[in-house]
C-alpha cells in the first residue's frame, strides 16, 4: 500500500522557507496601518484627539477666564480661534470639551457593538426560543424613540456626566447590529466549520468566542468605530437643538451657543461656531480612513504581505 | 457497531400555493455498519445520503426508525446523553475550505478540542501539544510546517488531511466522508482516500463513504458493503464488489453505466445504459420510485413500490420486481 | 426535432459546411503581474485545435488550463496579459493583436463559451428568455425571431422542453438544465468554436454523462470545434478525440485521447492515470502522484516543472531536468511530449533503428 505525504517540499519554494509566526492584535494594527499613508493619517489624527480628550481639561482651569472686551472677537495670537460671546477662548473651550464628547461617543459604541454583538451572536447561533426573545427585545429596542426618552430622561438627569449621556445612546442603539449580527450569524452557522465545532463537542460560549465572533470581528469593529462618529454627532445634534439642560462644556453646547448668540447672523466670531464643526468633520474624516484598514486587522489572508 | 433500522426524514420544502410540501429525504432505511468496516451509499444529490450522514454526526435529527450505536439506543436517550455518543461519530465535510475556520491557525484548530478532551480525561496540559503533533502524523502532515499555517496558506489536500486530523482528536469509532474528495486536486485525492483505508485498518475506525463516484467508494473499501440509495429508498444494497460486477436494479445500473470509460484502456460495458428523462422533483410517488425514469418500466412498477428482497443468500438485495444483471461497467481491454 | 428539422436555417447551414474554424496557439505566454515579478501562469504553450474535433484540456488547479482558455477568448484579467505568442483562429484573427472591441464581437457570434460554474452564471432576476433578448441586444441581432428558433431547437436537441426553458428563472432549473441553457447560450448566435470550462464540475455521474453526449452530439451535428478544459481525465477520456495536458503553465502531452491513455509517456500523464481508482481489477494498484501542484509562486524559475513530483527524475537524476525547460518532442508522429527523459529515449530508439 503506498503511504503518500501530502508534505511540503524544501527547495526553492519560498513558502517552505519562512515559517509563519502568529502575532498580537496590536502587531498586525501596525502593520496594517503602515500600508497606507491615508491609514497613518487617520491614527495619526484620531490619537491627537484621544490624547487632547484625555488631558484637556487639565490644561486650563476649571473656570475659564473671560474678557469682555473680546466678545466674539478674530483668531489673534492670544486667542488663536477667537472667543466666544463672554470674551473666553474658543480654542480652551474645544479643548476641554473635546472629554465629554469623546468619551460619551467611545461609551455608547463600545455599549452598542458589546450589546448588540453579543445578542446578535448569541440569538443567530442558538435559534429556537433564545432567538426569537432576544428578537423581540430587540425589535423592542428598535422601535424605542430615542429623542422623546432623552427628553423624559432629562427631567431626572442633567446629562452633566458624559458617562450618563453614553450609556442612554449605546442602550438605545444597538438594535439595528444586533439584527445584522443575528443574520451574518445565522450563515456562518451553516459553514462546516461551526458544524464541525458542534460536532466535537465544544460548548456554545466556545463556539461564538473562537469559531464566530472571529470571523465576524472586522465588521464589528467597522461598527465601532463609525458608531463613535455616529454617537458624537447625535449627542452634538442633542446639545445644539438645545433641548437638553447642560452644564458641562462640549461641541454641542458651543454651536447651540454659537447660534443661539447670532453668529450665524452677524458673522463675527465666526471661528467659535467653526472650531467643533470643523474638529467633528476632521474626526469623522480620521475614522473613515481607519475603517478600511478593519478587514486586513482581522482577515489572516489579507494581513500577508 | 452502527446500526440504523426504518430511518425517516421528511423535510418541509417552500413553494405550492398551498403552503409547504413535504419532501422525503429518508424512507425507511436499514443498513449496519460494523466495526471496522467500511460501508458505502451511493447515488445522485438529493437521494437523501448526505441527509443520512448529518443523522448519524448528530447534525440532523430524524423523524422515525432506530439509530443504535454499540448497543445503545440513541432515540431512547436523553439529548444531554447522546450527544457524547454522536462525538464518536465524526463527518468529514466535502469542502474542506469551509471546514476550517479561516481566522485561526492549524495550531489552534486543534488545540481547542484537545483541550476538552484533556480536561474530560484527567491529562495534563502539555498532552494537548505532543497529541496535536501525534495527530498530524497520523494523516501524514508535517506539524512543524502545519501547526502555525492558516487554512489559506495550505493546499486543498492539506486542508482536507487537517480536517481528518481534527476529527481525530476525539477518538472517533466512525468517520462520515461526505464526497470528501470531490473538491480536491486530482493527483492528491488518491492520498486521502488511502489515507482513509490506513486509518481504517491501523485504528480500526469505520468509514461511512457517501459520493456519487462509485470507483473511490471501491478504493476505500472494496471488501465492505455498498448501499445504492434514490430518493430516500435502499434499491440495492450488498457486498461492494458483487454490486458492482452484478448489478441487478437498472438504476444502480444506470449510475454505473454513467462512470466515463477510458477509451484506449477500457471497452464500455455491452448493456450501458441511461435513465429515460432527467431527475425533477415532481415525479410520480405511487408505485416504484424510479418507474418513470426506467427503460424497462412495466405495469406493475407503477402500480405497487418493491421492498427490498434477496438475490440468492450472498446477503445481495434489490427493490426491482425485475432484476436481472447487466453488463454496464467498462472493461479493461487486453 | 432535432438540428436536421432546424437547418433550414440559412445560419446553421452556413455553420455546418464552414466545418468549424482551426486554432492555432502558437509559443503563447500569459503572465501576472504580483508584486513586482512577472510570473508566467501559461509558458510557451503551443497546441492546435483541428477543425470539427473535441480536444480535452486536462490540468489541476493552478496547471494554467483556465488562464489558457481566457487567452483563447481574448479575455484574461489584469493583471495579468499576454507576453508574448499569438491565438490564430480562423474568421477571427489572431486574438492577441485584435482590438479588443472586435475580439468581444468575434466572443458569442463565433466563439462560444460556457463558464466554469454555468450553474450559477445566469441572471436570477430574469427568465432564460429574458437573457435571450439582452444577449440579442448587446450583439445587435435584428432577426429576433429567428434567434429564439434557433434557441428553441438547440434547447430541444438537447431534451428540454424549450418553451418551459425561455419562461423559467435560474432557480427552477436543475444543475444539469442550467449547464444545457449555458450551452445553448453559446451556441444560439452560431459560434463554431466552443469552449466548455469544467462542464461537469458539480453535477452528478448521471447528468454529467448526459452533459458529455449532448457535447459530443451538438459537436458533430454543427461541425463544431470544441475545446473541453476540465480537471477530470474521465471526461476528457469519455468526450474527446484529443487530449492536452497541463502542469505548472506548460503543456506536458498532447495527442489522440486512446493513444495517450493506453500509453502515456509523461511522468505525470502517467502518474494522473494511475492515479484514479477503476471499478475493475485490484484497488491498491492505483497509486496517489507524491506532492502537490505548483502555485504560481512557487513554480521552478529553471529546469522542469514536474521534477519534485516525477519518479523518472528520481531514479536517473538527469541534469538536464535541472537547467532546462523540456521543450515539445514529436513521438509517434501526431503525440508531442515535454520531458527530457522521454527526449532522451526516444532519440537512442531512433538512432538504433537507424543503425
Amino acid at each position: 500500500m503506498s503511504t503518500t505525504l501530502d508534505l511540503p517540499t524544501i527547495g526553492n519554494r519560498a513558502d517552505a522557507v519562512v515559517t509563519p509566526r502568529r502575532r498580537g492584535f496590536w502587531h498586525n494594527l501596525w502593520r496594517v496601518l503602515r500600508r497606507k499613508p491615508t491609514r497613518m493619517a487617520g491614527a495619526f489624527v484620531v490619537v491627537v484627539f484621544v490624547v487632547i480628550g484625555i488631558i484637556g481639561p487639565w490644561l486650563y482651569p476649571a473656570n475659564l477666564p473671560t474678557d469682555s472686551n473680546l466678545i466674539l472677537s478674530g483668531p489673534s495670537l492670544a486667542h488663536p480661534l477667537g472667543t466666544d460671546f463672554q470674551g473666553a477662548d474658543v480654542l480652551a473651550l474645544l479643548v476641554t470639551g473635546t472629554r465629554y464628547v469623546l468619551v460619551a461617543a467611545a461609551l455608547a459604541a463600545l455599549l452598542t457593538v458589546v450589546l448588540g454583538a453579543a445578542i446578535g451572536l448569541y440569538a443567530g447561533y442558538r435559534r429556537g426560543l433564545a432567538d426569537s426573545s432576544l428578537m423581540r427585545i430587540t425589535d423592542f429596542v428598535l422601535t424605542i424613540p430615542g429623542f422623546p426618552l432623552l427628553l423624559v430622561l432629562s427631567t431626572v438627569w442633567k446629562f452633566g456626566s458624559a458617562l450618563q449621556m453614553g450609556l442612554v445612546l449605546g442602550i438605545t442603539g444597538w438594535g439595528g447590529l444586533a439584527r445584522s449580527v443575528r443574520s451574518q450569524t445565522l450563515s456562518l452557522r451553516e459553514r462546516g466549520f461551526v458544524e464541525a465545532a458542534r460536532g466535537l463537542g465544544l460548548s456554545t460560549p466556545h463556539v461564538i468566542r473562537r469559531e464566530l465572533l472571529p470571523n465576524i470581528a472586522p465588521y464589528v469593529a467597522m461598527n465601532l468605530l463609525i458608531g463613535v462618529t455616529t454617537f458624537i454627532y447625535s449627542q452634538v445634534g442633542l446639545f445644539y437643538l438645545g433641548v437638553l439642560p447642560f452644564k458641562a462644556e462640549n461641541w454641542g453646547v458651543m454651536i447651540f451657543l454659537a447660534v443661539n448668540n447670532g453668529v450665524t447672523q452677524t458673522g463675527s466670531g465666526l471661528f467659535y461656531l467653526l472650531a467643533p464643526l470643523l474638529s467633528i468633520l476632521l474626526l469623522t474624516l480620521a475614522v473613515v480612513l481607519l475603517v478600511d484598514a478593519m478587514d486586513e486587522v482581522f482577515n489572516p489572508r489579507l494581513r500577508e504581505d | 457497531m452502527i446500526e440504523g433500522s426504518g430511518i425517516e426524514k421528511s423535510f418541509r420544502s417552500r413553494g405550492g400555493v398551498l403552503g409547504a410540501r413535504r419532501v422525503q429525504a429518508l424512507r425507511g432505511v436499514d443498513f449496519a455498519i460494523p466495526k471496522g468496516g467500511a460501508v458505502s451509499f451511493i447515488g445522485e444529490s438529493g437521494c437523501g445520503k448526505t441527509t443520512l450522514g448529518r443523522i448519524l454526526a448528530g447534525l440532523e435529527t430524524f423523524d422515525a426508525g432506530r439509530l443504535v450505536v454499540d448497543g445503545e439506543d440513541l432515540s431512547a436517550l436523553k439529548p444531554k446523553r447522546r450527544e457524547p455518543v454522536f462525538r464518536r461519530i465524526q463527518l468529514i465535510h466535502q469542502d474542506p475550505y469551509s471546514a476550517l475556520n479561516p481566522t485561526a491557525t492549524v495550531e489552534m484548530t486543534l488545540r481547542d478540542p484537545l483541550s476538552l478532551r484533556a480536561r474530560q480525561t484527567d491529562r495534563p496540559h502539555s498532552w494537548v501539544s505532543s497529541r496535536a503533533t501525534e495527530v498530524l502524523e497520523m494523516v501524514g502532515l508535517d506539524p512543524g510546517y502545519v501547526l502555525p499555517r492558516y487554512p489559506h496558506q495550505l493546499s486543498g489536500g492539506m486542508r482536507q488531511r487537517v480536517v481528518i486530523a481534527r476529527a481525530l482528536t476525539v477518538d472517533p469509532e466512525a468517520l462520515v466522508a461526505d464526497e470528501a474528495v470531490s473538491m480536491i486536486d486530482v493527483s492528491l485525492r488518491l492520498g486521502i482516500l488511502d489515507l482513509l483505508r490506513r486509518l481504517r485498518s491501523e485504528l480500526g475506525v469505520s468509514i461511512l463513504f457517501i459520493t456519487h463516484d462509485v470507483a473511490t467508494a471501491r478504493y476505500v473499501g472494496a471488501d465492505g458493503e455498498l448501499y445504492v440509495i434514490y430518493r430516500g429508498q435502499i434499491i440495492e444494497h450488498g457486498a461492494t464488489d458483487k454490486v458492482i460486477a452484478n448489478p441487478v436494479h437498472p438504476y444502480t445500473q444506470c449510475l454505473l453505466s454513467a462512470i466515463p470509460v477510458m477509451h484506449g484502456l477500457e471497452e464500455p460495458g455491452v448493456d450501458r445504459l441511461e435513465p429515460t428523462e432527467p431527475l425533477s422533483e415532481l415525479q410520480a410517488e405511487g408505485g416504484c420510485l424510479f418507474a418513470s425514469r426506467c427503460p424497462f418500466v412495466a405495469e406493475r412498477c407503477r402500480a405497487e413500490r418493491p421492498q427490498l428482497m434477496p438475490v440468492g443468500d450472498s446477503g445481495h438485495e434489490h427493490a426491482c420486481f425485475f432484476p436481472e444483471v447487466r453488463r454496464v461497467v467498462a472493461t479493461p481491454i487486453g | 426535432m432535432t438540428m436536421t428539422a432546424g437547418s433550414g436555417d440559412p445560419l446553421v447551414t452556413a455553420a455546418v459546411v464552414g466545418g468549424g474554424p482551426s486554432v492555432q496557439i502558437r509559443d503563447l505566454t500569459v503572465a501576472y503581474r504580483i508584486a513586482g515579478r512577472d510570473m508566467a501562469a501559461v509558458a510557451g504553450i503551443d497546441l492546435e485545435l483541428p477543425p470539427g474535433s473535441i480536444t480535452g484540456l486536462v490540468g489541476e488547479s493552478g496547471s494554467g488550463k483556465s488562464t489558457l482558455a481566457l487567452a483563447l477568448l481574448g479575455a484574461v484579467q489584469k493583471p495579468g496579459r499576454i507576453t508574448t505568442g499569438s491565438i490564430e483562429i480562423d474568421g477571427v484573427g489572431d486574438v492577441v493583436t485584435l482590438a479588443p472591441k472586435a475580439v468581444r464581437k468575434a466572443r458569442g457570434a463565433q466563439i462560444g463559451y460556457v463558464f466554469q460554474a454555468a450553474q450559477n452564471s445566469l441572471n436570477p432576476l430574469k427568465t432564460v428568455g429574458r437573457q435571450l433578448l439582452d444577449l440579442a441586444k448587446s450583439h445587435d441581432v435584428d432577426d429576433k425571431q429567428s434567434l429564439v428558433r434557433q434557441a428553441k431547437s438547440l434547447l430541444e436537441r438537447m431534451g428540454l422542453d424549450a418553451g418551459r426553458m425561455l419562461d423559467a428563472y435560474q432557480h427552477e432549473l436543475s444543475g444539469g438544465m442550467r449547464q444545457r441553457v449555458g450551452i445553448m447560450f453559446a451556441l444560439v448566435l452560431n459560434a463554431h468554436l466552443l469552449v466548455l470550462d469544467e462542464p461537469t464540475t458539480a453535477l452528478d455521474m448521471i447528468s454529467q454523462a448526459n452533459i458529455l453526449s449532448i457535447i459530443r452530439d451538438v459537436s458533430t451535428d454543427r461541425a463544431l470545434t470544441t475545446l473541453v478544459v476540465t480537471h477530470d481525465i474521465g471526461v476528457v477520456a469519455e468526450v474527446s478525440e484529443r487530449i492536452a495536458v497541463m502542469y505548472g503553465g506548460r503543456l506536458v502531452e498532447q495527442g489522440p485521447t486512446t493513444q495517450v491513455l493506453r500509453d502515456p509517456k509523461h511522468p505525470y500523464t502517467r502518474g494522473l492515470i494511475r492515479a484514479i481508482p477503476r471499478l475493475h481489477g485490484d484497488p491498491a494498484l492505483a497509486q496517489a502522484l507524491p506532492g502537490r501542484p505548483p502555485t504560481l509562486g512557487t513554480t521552478p524559475e529553471t529546469g522542469c516543472v514536474f521534477r519534485e513530483r516525477c519518479d523518472v527524475f528520481a531514479r536517473l537524476q538527469l541534469p538536464a531536468c535541472v537547467e532546462t525547460d523540456p521543450r515539445p518532442t514529436p513521438i509517434d508522429g501526431d503525440r508531442l511530449v515535454s520531458c527530457h527523459a522521454v527526449a532522451s529515449e526516444h532519440q537512442q530508439a531512433d538512432r538504433e533503428a537507424r543503425a
